[in-house]
């Protein structure tokens, strides 16, 4: 009979062993739970056999009695699956635990080697968290509205004729505006604004000047704010006139002492009267890219044809930016048909996504290769450092190949090693990423003032984490490379590693050092370009005067409508001028030193045909005074200066560059040319040519052509003046110009010496980010570079020391040493120089004169890659030397 | 036999698998056969929920199986009681006794006046 008590055979353990191997890939739960019931059936029907069944009777029998087989056996199947996925996972996470407890241990016990590796990766990763902070703040999301990927800026630009060498944002007129935002389907919002500089007025205390922003009433939900006190605008307030405003939260804090009752108040701007409906939080704001603050908000009335707008529209989703700027093509087209309207076929419809626009997005992308650069090489050194680290454990990783684990177990091991190497230098990266972006922002110049914004947020702590994963993984795999090329048999011998295995091992050293140092190289000819270009900058020579020089702008035209009374005003407040103290000398001028001011329209010189309608150029001009180039201390050439203002005399003096241009040989004087716009355009004839002049600002470029005409009546003048050293005359000027007319906006006061000192701050910011992060490379590259060589040193002293001992000298074993170095430094300079003359392409729209080939900058980068390379040699080169043939020989 | 005694086996075919267990290893048969014998075939096991159940109770950490040999020559699936499946064991037989024992004392007893 059959006996349940008894106990499974002794091979039962192996038996269930090999079957499992066997089925090792298939479905191990069905086989099983099939055995299983087979087995069962089997026996029953043996049993019923005994008491005297034929067989096949007792096999049906014993099948009819099991039941419903096939839902036992699903239902057992599913149980046993689902428990041997769990035991699978388990299993999983168990190997795991034990790697990173093992990986932990054996970083733990070489606590220096660690530190080394885990600074490198914090500095690399760092770099690349503050640098991503940047990027992802001013370039993925450069403004804080809803759906900010869908927003799109709209305005014409030139489709030709655009010489300026800047891309040019022309505003559509009214009747244009009004047609998009009434026809353009494919946006969901369509926004227009403007801002401006007004006087509010308050009853209290003295005018103060404020950016007034004008909006629309959707635009409030276009940036998803909603008002801290009171309301926004409504259709009905533009309907009403629009005397109502709206108050930003620090005006409010600072003038109205965060008082709710400011509500139904009313506010003066200039001469207007305004009734405070509410107030705005901090957050809301125009969308531009620049830092920028209003104060007052008034609502728009797009109605009003005298004014100039800004647009932005958010598309409707899954409306793309080429159909967007198809519609509005038409839209254009139908709209400036009819009317005489002042833009032609010169002007096409663009669309910009916000990131398009970001002022800075060349050095972003360029600072961003550069620490990508930086990254590589830090990765570069912790694989050298585990490679090293692997072939001191040759013998360990040895003894457990040879008891079993297997290549992949190993690799796995050392991967893990790796990666908890990467864990640690992302956490140690952010440290660094968040210390550098601090460093970053409070470095900033005034232009970049955007900068302040930039902060570590959710996905700067993913990208840096995926950074650092993928770090891991690219150290692990670089040190791994060689664990498949290692015998067991071989480490376990006594000499340890044997001759193949060192070759191949310093071979893919040796490539490691090469490409950090072919990176160095990259990045030193780039900064080198960037320092000489920024040097130039510097040291160019502006060809005028621009020590202490400023200049006032006076908003005249809402106060003085006609000219006779603008000339009237300017005449009696720069007389008064002239006469604060400290005061030097005065002149006015149409534009202001250190921006642009361009005519457009085509150029025709006397005795050309008329450029044919639609060609279009913009030319630097100037309006001035007969007085302003001795002021400025700009050079007289040849003729004179202007002499008579008067429209009908039509004289016009040029700089040199314009004479070269159109007159290479011979004197450019008495010439006659006119600027044709519309067909239409006065004559006017050339009477002096003066030296070139950066009036536009460092970065621009001097000899380009400018004229400089008569009649300096603007509705916003400039006074420009150059005060005597150590005496501030603004505030006296400032109190004049109120005192004279106090219904006047607050001019604006410029400091040209540091505007012009600021048109340079931007790339000089730029050249100190990328000189900071190509020292970090060359310093870790040289760290590199001075591993390998004492490495190399360390493992080869038993043959130096029977070198010496065989009569080597040792300026022989230095040489040696050297050449190893200085051939590892010479190649990766050579793969450097050809990668730097691909890569600074990127670098080309940054460089003032300076050619993106510039053979000085390749030397002097190349130079100090070598001169840093031999120093680096410098310890290992000494201990060479040092080695006593005796105690070297004897060792081991 | 009887539906009321094929549901009734149901509820403690969990406890009397431990039971049989906690003698030996055994395989699913082998329990069947067992669980026969000492009732007098009065319990006949249905093997339609008995590996079902063999199987939760293995997912449940109270037995483990194992292949193995038996004396025929043949493989088999051996169930062999843990630990935790002793405790279990040990819970669910002092339960039943008390539940039996309250069950059997309402059978037995007579209403006190009639």
């Amino acid at each position: 009979m059959f006996d349940p008590q008894q106990t499974p055979a002794p091979n039962a353990h192996r038996a269930a062993t090999w079957r499992r191997y066997l089925r090792f890939w298939g479905p191990r739960a069905e086989a099983d739970v099939d055995d299983e019931l087979a087995f069962h059936v089997d026996m029953r029907a043996r049993d019923y056999m005994e008491r005297g069944m034929s067989e096949g009777e007792a096999r049906r029998a014993a099948t009819r009695r099991l039941g419903d087989l096939a839902q036992a056996r699903a239902e057992c199947i599913a149980i046993t699956s689902r428990r041997e996925r769990r035991m699978t996972r388990a299993q999983l996470v168990d190997a795991f635990v034990h790697d990173v407890k093992f990986a932990w241990r054996t970083l733990g016990r070489q606590k220096g080697w660690t530190a080394v590796a885990v600074i490198t990766l914090a500095l690399g990763i760092g770099a690349n968290t503050a640098v991503f902070s940047v990027v992802n703040t001013l370039l993925l999301h450069p403004l804080p509205y809803p759906n900010a990927d869908r927003i799109a800026f709209v305005y014409l630009e030139p489709t030709r004729g655009n010489t300026t060498g800047m891309s040019v944002m022309v505003m559509p007129g009214m009747q244009v505006v009004r047609a998009w935002k009434e026809n353009a389907r494919s946006f969901e919002a369509f926004e227009a604004y403007m801002n401006e500089d007004r006087s509010l007025r308050t009853t209290d205390g003295a005018p103060a000047s404020v950016n007034v922003a004008s909006v629309l009433p959707s635009f409030s939900e276009f940036t998803g704010t909603k008002p801290t006190v009171g309301r926004v605008f409504t259709s009905r307030d533009i309907s009403d006139g629009g005397h109502v405003a709206l108050l930003s939260e620090p005006l409010w804090r600072g003038r109205y002492g965060s008082d709710p009752a400011i509500i139904g108040k009313p506010i003066t701007l200039d001469d207007q009267v305004y009734t405070v409906i509410g107030v705005m939080p901090v957050g809301y704001r125009l969308p531009q890219l620049e830092e920028n603050v209003s104060d007052v908000w008034l609502p728009l009335d797009l109605r009003n044809d005298s004014i100039a707008v800004r647009l932005v529209g958010r598309l409707r989703p899954n409306v793309t930016m080429a159909a967007a700027k198809r519609e509005l093509d038409t839209i254009y087209a139908r709209a400036t048909e009819k009317p005489k309207a002042l833009e032609t076929s010169q002007f096409g419809v663009k669309l910009a996504a916000p990131s398009e626009l970001v002022s800075f997005r060349q050095s972003l992308l360029l600072l961003s290769v550069a620490v990508a650069l930086v990254l590589l090489i830090a990765c570069g050194n912790v694989a050298h450092l585990l490679l090293a680290k692997t072939a001191g454990r040759q013998r360990e990783l040895a003894i457990r190949a040879a008891m079993g684990a297997s290549r992949i177990r190993i690799v796995r091991q050392l991967l893990t090693e790796s990666l908890l190497l990467a864990v640690a230098g992302c956490v140690g990266g952010l440290l660094v990423g968040w210390l550098g972006l601090e460093a970053l922002v409070a470095m900033r110049p005034d232009s970049l003032a955007e900068l302040a914004e930039a902060r570590m947020d959710g996905t700067t702590l993913l990208v840096t984490a995926a950074l650092a994963a993928l770090t891991g993984i690219i150290v692990g795999f670089l040190g791994t490379l060689q664990t498949g090329r290692f015998s067991a048999n071989d480490a376990l011998k006594a000499g340890a590693i044997s001759a193949s295995q060192s070759r191949h091992q310093r071979r893919l050293r040796s490539m490691l050092v090469v490409s950090e140092m072919a990176v160095s190289t990259v990045l030193l000819v780039g900064a080198t370009l960037l320092i000489r270009s920024i040097i130039h900058l510097q040291t160019i020579d502006p060809g005028f005067d621009a020590s202490r020089l400023y200049a006032i702008q006076l908003p005249l035209r809402k106060q003085y409508p006609n000219t006779e009374g603008r000339q009237a005003f300017l005449a009696d407040v720069t007389g008064r001028m002239r006469h604060v103290g400290g005061v030097e000398a005065l002149t006015v001028s149409t534009a202001v030193p250190g921006w642009r001011s361009f005519l457009i329209g085509a150029l025709q010189i006397e005795g050309d045909p008329l450029p044919p309608t639609g060609t279009t150029s913009f030319i630097d001009y100037s309006r001035i005074e007969p007085d302003y180039f001795r002021f400025m201390g700009i050079r007289l050439i040849e003729g004179s200066t202007i002499t008579d203002t008067s429209k009908a005399a039509g004289q016009l003096v040029v700089n040199a560059g314009f004479a070269k241009k159109y007159w290479p040989q011979g004197s450019a004087l008495g010439h006659r040319l006119r600027v044709v716009y519309n067909g239409q355009g006065d004559w006017l004839t050339i009477v002096g040519v003066v030296g070139d002049a950066l009036t536009s600002g460092l970065m621009g470029d001097a000899s380009r052509p400018m004229m400089y005409l008569a009649a300096t009546d603007s509705y916003e003048p400039a006074v420009l003046f150059r005060v005597a050293p150590n005496v501030d005359p603004i505030p006296s000027l400032r109190a004049l110009i109120a005192q004279a007319d106090p219904r006047l906006p607050s001019p604006t006061v410029t400091n040209v010496e540091s505007v012009m000192q600021r048109s340079i701050a931007r790339p000089r910011f730029t050249m100190t980010l990328l000189v900071t992060f190509t020292v970090l490379a060359l310093v870790l590259a040289a760290v590199g570079l001075y591993g390998v060589m004492a490495y190399a040193v360390a493992q080869q002293t038993r043959e130096i020391g029977i070198r010496i001992a065989l009569g080597a000298t040792r300026s022989t074993i230095a040489s040696s040493v050297l050449r190893r170095g200085v051939l590892m430094a010479t190649a990766g300079a050579v793969v450097g120089v050809v990668g730097a003359r691909w890569a600074s392409k990127l670098l080309e729209s940054m460089l003032y004169g300076v050619g993106r080939t510039d053979p000085l900058s390749f030397a002097i980068g190349v130079a100090v890659l070598l001169t840093t390379a031999l120093a680096a040699c410098l310890i290992p080169v000494r201990r060479a030397v040092a080695v006593d043939p005796l105690i070297s020989i004897r060792a081991d | 036999m009887p539906d009321s005694t094929t549901d009734f086996l149901k509820g403690t075919l969990d406890l009397m698998v431990l039971k049989t267990l906690s003698w030996a290893p055994a395989h699913g048969y082998g329990i069947a056969r067992w669980i026969e014998q000492c009732t007098d075939d009065v319990l006949q096991v249905e093997e339609g929920s008995l590996y079902p159940a063999l199987h939760k109770l293995e997912e449940r950490g109270l037995i483990v199986a194992e292949w193995g040999i038996t004396e025929h020559n043949r493989r088999a699936k051996f169930y062999r009681l843990t630990a935790a499946g002793k405790k279990q064991l040990a819970m669910s037989r002092d339960y039943w006794s008390r539940f039996a024992g309250a069950v059997f004392k309402v059978l037995e007893t007579a209403p006190a006046s009639r």
